[in-house]
């Protein structure tokens, strides 16, 4: 087993391949949880319900034409498409997790002392599939 | 970015800077009012992921006369201005590039410059340099 650098990291979105424009990202993935205690317990007893959570990306923004992030990501708003991300990058026998997505949130900000980022928002819908390249 | 590309890229702009005689790398010797582009301070990699962005923090050095000379204070003046056809920061940021994507001039430090056993009051412009990280 060896520690993994974040650099190789690759993350599409809608089937864009917008790697080369982001520079954080995260894959959250939590669950409903319920509270199934009864009397005469000392300490809460759980169990877990549905499976969920959220994903973010993003980056410096970069106006290339049709695979920008602004390009891609903004007119996603409100729709739900396919997020596909390999935490390794790219390689036979890396792991990838691919998982339907609702587009939540663009944002872009600009900093006057610095370059433009953006981010991206965006909430799971169903299962998230992990498969090895 | 390919550092070669980017230090010749700013030098062309710079040069067209009139009276400003503009060398792409140090100098052995000048004559003031003078200007080079020096090696980068640090090339920043992997500011995205898959090699998609790199940053560069390069040096651009003009040198005018003597440290005690008004004419040299005068001169000098004129490229540190924040705008003007002799301003440093406004000829480089609104140049055209290939090698790169984005350049700004972060700011001005002012010293005495020795060129060739020659002490010229100068001033060294900080280049923030974006650009691909893979061409």
């Amino acid at each position: 087993m060896t520690f993994v650098h974040g650099k190789n990291t690759f993350i599409s979105l809608n089937g864009v391949n917008l790697s080369t424009f982001v520079d954080t990202s995260d894959l959250d993935l939590d669950s409903d949880e319920h509270d199934v205690t009864t009397y005469g317990k000392n300490s809460h007893v759980v169990q877990g319900g549905l499976l969920g959570g959220k994903a973010t990306m993003g980056g410096t923004y970069d106006n290339t034409a049709g695979t920008g992030p602004r390009a891609v990501i903004k007119p996603l708003r409100g729709t739900v498409v396919t997020l596909i991300r390999r935490p390794e990058g790219t390689g036979a026998g890396k792991p990838q997790d691919s998982v339907a997505v609702l587009v939540k949130n663009y944002k872009e900000t600009n900093p006057v002392a610095d370059m433009v980022k953006w981010t991206c928002e965006m909430t799971l819908s169903d299962d998230v599939t992990s498969t090895t390249q | 970015m390919n550092l070669a590309a980017v230090m010749d890229q700013v030098g062309d702009r710079a040069n067209t800077i009139t009276g400003l005689r503009v060398f792409r790398y140090p100098p052995p010797q000048l004559t003031p009012p003078g200007a080079w582009v020096d090696y980068p301070d640090k090339i920043e990699f992997d500011k995205a992921y898959s090699r998609g962005a790199d940053r560069m923090i390069l040096p651009f050095a003009v040198v005018v006369g003597k440290v005690s000379d008004r004419t040299a204070r005068n001169r000098l003046g004129l490229y540190c201005d924040g705008a003007g056809p002799k301003s440093v920061k406004q000829v480089l940021e609104s140049g055209v590039y290939t090698a790169f994507h984005e350049l700004t001039v972060l700011d001005i430090e002012f010293d005495p410059i020795t060129v060739a056993a020659n002490v010229y009051m100068g001033a060294v412009f900080t280049l923030d340099i974006f650009g691909k990280g893979s061409s």
